[in-house]
């Protein structure tokens, strides 16, 4: 069965490139405009992998993050945080929140797929 | 480009966006303090940038990450927020706004330079802002240097280490898989860079169950890893846990660094590496040890089957005989097949010689290319092992002596390019390797002065080609007129021979003047288990390697009354050497009335034995008669037979040569 992956990104034109590219490779996936949103949208489902942007209206990123790691049902789920170069301080904040993983905007779309498969296979 | 859908979602999602930074600049004249307008401010510029990165609008991101620099110092506080800043931003997202219209209207993003004069001049003015600002800049550039810096040390040390083979050492920290990391999925992925070849699980840190927490990760990993990735790559596998984890990644025998001539000769070992890998993949790693005991154990087999085999036919009851017979068919096809798990391909022996060839036209100054055919030939693993001294012999005086120089060749109407070849093949019951060059060919009136000046032939002997030539190989004979570093001390090709001879082989050589000269060595296909023909010369029993029987004749008295004589019979109108066993092993006992003829032949000449009887096909589990009897003529080993009666193997190469020998005097 497919793995199915989770993009929050206000941008819209970015999780499309990324479900574009997502979908090609063969995961499901599920889109989310904020870090609300997506809350919203994980109902128990099982979840391989967030993707998920830092700097985002109504809930940010890190934020998010700190959120899952106390769902129980989502705590596991490996997250991949989206960020741009020039957010160093905010990249320090979501270590200290316990993201690992950080692929580095822009990106190309085989960079990303990359970085995934190293978490998830699809 | 229009009917893109992603193009068509930026342009609409960056419209908004950059009306968003309109209406936000517009409240920051109000109130210029309001840190939820920055900060939506500068959102929105974040993720017009950020799209217009991963959709590829270069022009659109380059421009925007120059606002988004000057809004991120804004929200810092860095920067004030005054009356020229807010015009000056609004000109930007006036710019943005038509960087993106030019999109929907489909022209080339690159091609309206009034627009691009624009855009300068406005990141001008930005850049003076962020300049005002002492450290950022700066600051930005260090980092890129520091990061240039990094990407060198790396790659200065990847140069050291293009081995292809890796030791990965891996200890997890404990939160992560609360981290959401699997350690799995990344020796998973690990094989999609190369062939994990070896994985060992370090479990000591996992504590006694009741103080397990199942949330954390106990595990530890040793991996041999075989990849051309360079280092760097295999690090960036586990770039998300590097920071909790150790990790050490270790290059294995770095042998092959920076050394010149292996070099040119990299790509071709990346080939072999491939090849070899292929193969690998298939197989398994056994101790020689073993892989003999099993045949020991089979040869034991044999001689039990055989045994039974006696018994039945003995017994005669119908049967017993029938399960026999298939129990003997069984045991000859195990016998096969463990011979069989002893070949190995030749290939690779072959390969070795590519070098050797490389650096003797190096050392010479000639031009030679190794051409290899039948790598595929499989040989007994214990006679590759040997064979590979007597080939670098053939290879080095083929390569010395028998291709001429470039300009010699010319004049010769030959390519200027010299050929060796190395082939080998299957031929009925023997592998024949052969080594052969396009040079000169072995030189007659040269070998025969020599060897009348070694007193091995004498004045006026005259002799066939084959006989001329097999004087080669007689000890301490070297034609070489100049000994050079390659080749011809005198030690040579008589030690060709004789290493040859151990592995119960034969060699000779063919040769045509100007043309090139063959050598060809016929091995035996096993070194253990032979199909044998057995023969009786009074009580006693000998085995004949059935390969090397051709046929049997009855001697009849008349014949062997002329032939008491003169030690030669006629065979279908040719002259037949033969050999009496009875009177070479010194029988004593009485002659059977009748006496038969086994026709043998080895490395092309045929050769009779006389014997008493004829006996028939046997299997000879052969074993070796031990040091003591290793000189004994004639005999090259023994075998048990199926009641336990020892039957001596004969030595047809030996006794062919006997016969020559009686012949000459």
């Amino acid at each position: 069965m497919a793995k199915t992956i989770m993009i929050i990104d206000d941008s819209a034109s970015i999780r499309m490139v990324v479900s574009i590219a997502l979908k090609k490779t063969g995961y499901e996936v599920i889109e989310a405009k904020d870090g609300k949103d997506a809350l919203g949208k994980m109902t128990g489902q099982k979840i391989h992998l967030i993707l998920c942007d830092v700097n985002m209206p109504n809930m940010d990123g890190i934020s998010f993050l700190k959120s899952i790691k106390q769902n129980q049902n989502y705590k596991f789920t490996p997250i991949i945080m989206l960020t741009t170069e020039s957010q160093e301080a905010k990249k320090q904040e979501g270590k200290a929140a316990g993201a690992k993983a950080w692929v580095v905007k822009p990106f190309k779309p085989e960079q990303m797929l990359s970085a995934i498969e190293k978490l998830v296979l699809p | 480009m229009k009917t893109d859908p992603v193009l068509q979602t930026f342009i609409i999602e960056s419209s908004e966006n950059v009306q968003e930074m309109e209406n936000s600049l517009l409240q920051l004249e109000t109130s210029p303090d309001d840190e939820d307008t920055i900060n939506a401010l500068f959102r929105a510029a974040h993720t017009i940038k950020g799209s217009a990165g991963i959709v590829g609008i270069d022009n659109v991101e380059r421009f925007t990450h120059i606002v988004e620099n000057v809004l991120e110092q804004v929200r810092l506080g860095e920067i004030k927020v005054t009356g020229d800043l807010i015009g000056l931003l609004l000109k930007c997202c006036d710019h943005i706004g038509r960087l993106v219209d030019i999109l929907s209207e489909g022209e080339d993003k690159a091609g309206n330079p009034d627009l691009e004069f624009e855009g300068q001049s406005i990141m001008e003015q930005l850049t003076a802002y962020i300049v005002a600002d002492k450290d950022d800049l700066p600051s930005a550039q260090k980092d890129t240097q520091g990061v240039a810096g990094e990407r060198k040390e790396i790659s200065s040390d990847n140069r050291m280490v293009e081995t292809g083979n890796w030791h990965i050492s891996l200890k997890f920290s404990r939160d992560v898989l609360r981290d959401g990391m699997d350690p799995l999925s990344f020796i998973t992925y690990l094989s999609k860079l190369g062939e994990i070849a070896g994985l060992t699980t370090l479990h000591d840190a996992i504590p006694d169950a009741g103080e397990m927490d199942p949330e954390s990760c106990y595990l530890g990993f040793e991996i041999d890893f075989r990849s051309d990735s360079d280092k760097q790559t295999i690090e960036d596998v586990f770039e998300f846990v590097q920071e909790d984890c150790e990790i050490s990644i270790l290059p294995l025998h770095s042998e092959n660094k920076a050394d010149p001539p292996v070099v040119g000769a990299a790509p071709e070992k990346q080939e072999q590496i491939k090849a070899f890998k292929a193969k690998e993949a298939k197989t398994i790693r056994v101790d020689t040890n073993k892989l003999d005991q099993l045949i020991n154990m089979v040869g034991e087999l044999v001689i039990a089957n055989a045994n039974i085999d006696q018994q039945a036919q003995r017994i005669r009851d119908n049967s017993l005989l029938e399960s026999a017979s298939a129990l003997s068919r069984l045991v000859e096809d195990i016998r096969d097949r463990a011979m069989k798990v002893r070949m190995v391909p030749i290939g690779e022996t072959f390969n070795r010689f590519k070098r050797v060839v490389r650096d003797i036209s190096r050392n010479t100054g000639k031009d030679i290319e190794l051409v290899i055919s039948g790598g595929d030939t499989e040989l007994d693993k214990g006679v590759i092992e040997k064979i590979g001294d007597p080939l670098m012999h053939l290879i080095r005086n083929s390569a010395d002596h028998g291709i001429e120089e470039a300009d010699e060749r010319l004049a010769l109407n030959k390519p200027g390019k010299g050929t060796i070849r190395l082939n080998a093949f299957q031929e009925t019951g023997s592998i024949v390797i052969e080594v052969s060059d396009d040079g000169r060919g072995l030189n007659r009136s040269r070998i025969m002065n020599k060897a009348m000046e070694r007193g091995i032939i004498n004045p006026g002997q005259s002799l066939s080609d084959r006989e001329m030539y097999d004087l080669i190989f007689e000890p301490g004979f070297s034609t070489a007129q100049k000994v050079t570093k390659v080749s011809g001390r005198g030690v040579g090709m008589d030690v060709v021979k004789r290493n040859i001879e151990t592995l119960r082989g034969s060699v000779d050589v063919e040769s045509h003047e100007g043309v090139g000269a063959t050598v060809h060595i016929r091995l035996p296909l096993t070194m253990a288990i032979i199909d044998g023909f057995m023969v009786g010369v009074g009580p006693l029993f000998y085995v004949i390697p059935l390969d090397m029987v051709v046929e049997c004749l009855e001697l009849s008295e008349a014949d062997r009354q002329a032939s008491l004589k003169r030690n030669y019979a006629d065979l279908h109108g040719k002259v037949l050497p033969f050999l009496r066993l009875r009177d070479l092993f010194n029988e004593q006992n009485g002659r059977p009335p009748y006496e038969h003829v086994v026709v043998v032949q080895y490395a092309g000449r045929k050769t009779g034995l006389v014997v008493d009887e004829l006996h028939g096909e046997v299997q000879a589990v052969i074993k070796s008669l031990g040091r003591v009897y290793k000189d004994i003529k004639g005999v090259s080993g023994a075998t048990i037979l199926g009641d336990g009666t020892v039957a001596l193997i004969l030595d047809v190469p030996g006794l062919v040569q006997t016969a020559k020998r009686m012949r000459k005097v």
